[in-house]
């Protein structure tokens, strides 16, 4: 935990810098007043200041108990993770390729089969329920036209 | 009369058949939110809002609404018979439940539970019906300086109060607040933060955010630690969850306690069902003369925090309507929901919109005799719910996310907003930092800019107006009070093993 809250701060102080440079660029305001760089401006100088607090406690802190459990998981539930995650960059990236139903006829038979490793009949009978009742709720009942694919459906 | 009037026009409303069929739908959904471990209530509202987008915005919260408090009362079914809180509002349930359960009285328990429900949850939402008006009328004279001070005293509270480590969770806030800045500037037409994505120009879609933070990172936490499915074997009759005549008498100090307190809990920004049914278990334990049983299933350790989860759920809804300040990550979830509708919740609502205001009010009325009658019969039906295994919810969380969240806009960007705030969500849950704040900052980012930017520009640029105008001086102090409570807590904690060395 303490790697972790050490990587965290890092970050969002690069970020809260990155955030202040940016709203000094814009404009000032036309008329008097705040400009549109205000607010940033002055929640990238508070997000340095809690990122500096976040370091500075990571330091100081002793180590406790919830310092020695690394807050990620092992490999196995990380392959698992990265399964539904990657997964979900597939279907999102293929979903006006392929169409509403077979993508997510897929994506569901990937999570079922592979993901979780359950049997075929298992796997093809969650995707094929879980497409057709999508299907029933967002088209048929809620008359959202949901992408079809370049086969036509 | 003015108050008869208005519970009238809201009943015509509430009992229009489509509101009457979605506040059913509402809570049949919160029920089975609350029954399955590991997926929460504003799980379930974040998902819904893309499927209610096309209602009209009554219909759409009043669904909403009812998957909230029905959640509440579905979570102490697990809680009683299994040990497994099905929400987090349900955690204390599980102390004397279970033991309840175990002793041979799960019906008593299940039936208690529901009952103070019912009798905490019609409590809240009559004290809703008397106290949200004035507070409205109170309301409506406030100027830009108090509305910067409210919605940042809203901030300041939820952050400081909600999760382990204040500090996260202002960080949080603060990142929920960039994210807010992204797009064009309202007041300048400037484009802020927008890497040139022409999609961005709008800002950062609130639908594709709540629900990559609650739902998709929900999902991916439970794949890591795959839940056990757990069975039990007590056979319910219907007449066995009656409570006897002691049960009542041992409950009856707790039950109102439990609402009362509840109810100002859930009033307050930042605190929620949680920490209400926390607090009331404490009270219990203080005043009751055998303090030693709790936690061996006495019936007023599950009268107290289930009637107070309900009836800070009708709390929360009080300055959620009224201000326009959730309490808790679900209502920041369904103050997104009303703003996607064009309805901006604050003080002016009780005036333009009466009647969503009472039909929403009248439809709580309704949606908790539904539940009672829901809950009491079917109870044996929703134990057997829960053998419907992980595996098959899993895709169906996660595909109806991503499907709603494009069938708002048609929008494949918004699917990424989703994806990215998923892995977002999924890395805060595992580092301790909580999403509720950074969701409320996203909602209200928009108002606390333009009434700051509006106050300093009436002030000509002197931070003094919010100390001089006397409503907003005392919401500044609130805010500015809650800010420092963490850090007294930091130094406290630092301080107290320094001594014990030395």
């Amino acid at each position: 935990m303490k790697r972790a809250d050490m990587i965290t701060g890092i970050v969002l102080l690069v970020l809260a810098g990155y955030v202040m440079w940016e709203s000094m660029q814009m404009p000032p305001s036309a008329t008097f007043g705040p400009g549109s760089g205000f607010l940033p401006f002055w929640v990238g100088v508070i997000l340095a200041v809690l990122a500096g607090f976040l370091v500075a406690s990571v330091w100081t802190r002793k180590m406790t108990q919830k310092d020695s459990v690394n807050p990620f998981p092992g490999a196995k539930a990380l392959l698992a993770i990265t399964g539904v995650l990657g997964g979900l960059a597939a279907y999102i990236f293929l979903i006006e390729v392929l169409g509403f139903l077979v993508d997510t006829f897929l994506y569901v038979a990937f999570l079922v089969g592979m993901v979780e490793r359950q049997r075929w009949s298992l796997t093809l009978g969650v995707a094929i329920v879980t497409t057709a009742s999508l299907y029933i709720v967002f088209q048929v009942l809620l008359g959202i036209s949901l992408p079809k694919g370049a086969f036509g459906f | 009369m003015d108050i008869f009037h208005n519970i009238i026009l809201g009943f015509q409303v509430a009992s229009s058949l489509e509101n009457l069929l979605f506040c059913f739908i509402g809570v049949l959904i919160g029920t089975l939110i609350g029954v399955l471990p590991g997926i929460g209530p504003t799980t379930g509202v974040a998902i819904l809002i893309p499927i209610t987008f096309g209602m009209s915005a009554t219909t759409a919260i009043i669904t909403m609404c009812g998957v909230y408090y029905g959640a509440m009362y579905g979570g102490s079914t697990t809680s009683i018979l299994l040990n497994v809180p099905g929400e987090s509002s349900s955690v204390m349930t599980t102390l004397d439940g279970y033991q309840m359960a175990r002793h041979g009285r799960p019906g008593p328990a299940l039936g208690m539970a529901a009952l103070s429900s019912f009798i905490a949850g019609t409590f809240a939402v009559l004290m809703l019906t008397l106290i949200a008006p004035p507070l409205a009328d109170f309301a409506v004279s406030f100027g830009p300086p108090e509305y910067f001070a409210l919605t940042f005293m809203g901030l300041t509270l939820v952050t400081s109060l909600g999760g382990d480590s204040p500090l996260k969770g202002l960080i949080s806030g603060v990142l929920g607040l960039l994210v807010a800045c992204v797009g064009i500037d309202a007041q300048s037409g400037v484009g802020r933060f927008t890497f040139d994505q022409m999609y961005l120009l709008d800002g950062v879609g609130f639908i594709g955010m709540a629900v990559g933070l609650f739902a998709a990172s929900e999902v991916l936490v439970n794949i890591e630690s795959p839940m056990q499915q757990v069975f039990t074997e007590a056979k319910l009759g219907f007449l066995a969850l009656f409570p006897n005549r002691q049960d009542w008498k041992d409950s009856f100090g707790a039950l109102w306690r439990g609402s009362i307190l509840g109810f100002f809990i859930g009033v307050l920004p930042g605190a929620g069902a949680t920490i209400a049914s926390f607090m009331t278990y404490a009270l219990e334990k203080k005043l009751s003369k055998h303090p030693e049983k709790f936690g061996t299933g006495v019936i007023e350790g599950v009268a107290a925090p289930e009637g107070a989860n309900n009836s800070a759920a009708g709390g929360a809804m009080v300055s959620l309507l009224t201000l326009g300040i959730p309490g808790s990550g679900t209502t920041a979830v369904m103050l997104g929901a009303l703003m996607i509708h064009g309805l901006r919740p604050g003080p002016m609502l009780f005036s333009t919109h009466p009647d969503f205001v009472w039909g929403l009010i009248a439809s709580m009325y309704i949606g908790n005799i539904l539940l009672v009658i829901l809950n009491m019969p079917l109870i044996g039906l929703w134990v057997r719910l829960l053998k419907v295994p992980y595996t098959v919810l899993m895709p169906l969380i996660i595909t109806i996310s991503v499907v709603g969240v494009y069938a708002t806009d048609n929008n494949v960007f918004d699917m990424w907003v989703m994806f990215f705030f998923g892995l977002v969500g999924y890395l805060m849950r595992k580092m301790d930092y909580p999403p509720a704040p950074m969701v409320l900052a996203l909602v209200l980012g928009p108002m606390v800019e333009m009434s700051l930017r509006q106050s300093l520009t009436i002030s000509h640029g002197s931070l003094a107006i919010f100390f001089t105008r006397p409503i907003a001086a005392v919401l500044t102090l609130v805010a500015l009070l809650s800010l420092c409570a963490p850090l007294l807590r930091m130094m406290w904690i630092r301080y107290k093993p320094g001594k014990t060395a030395g």
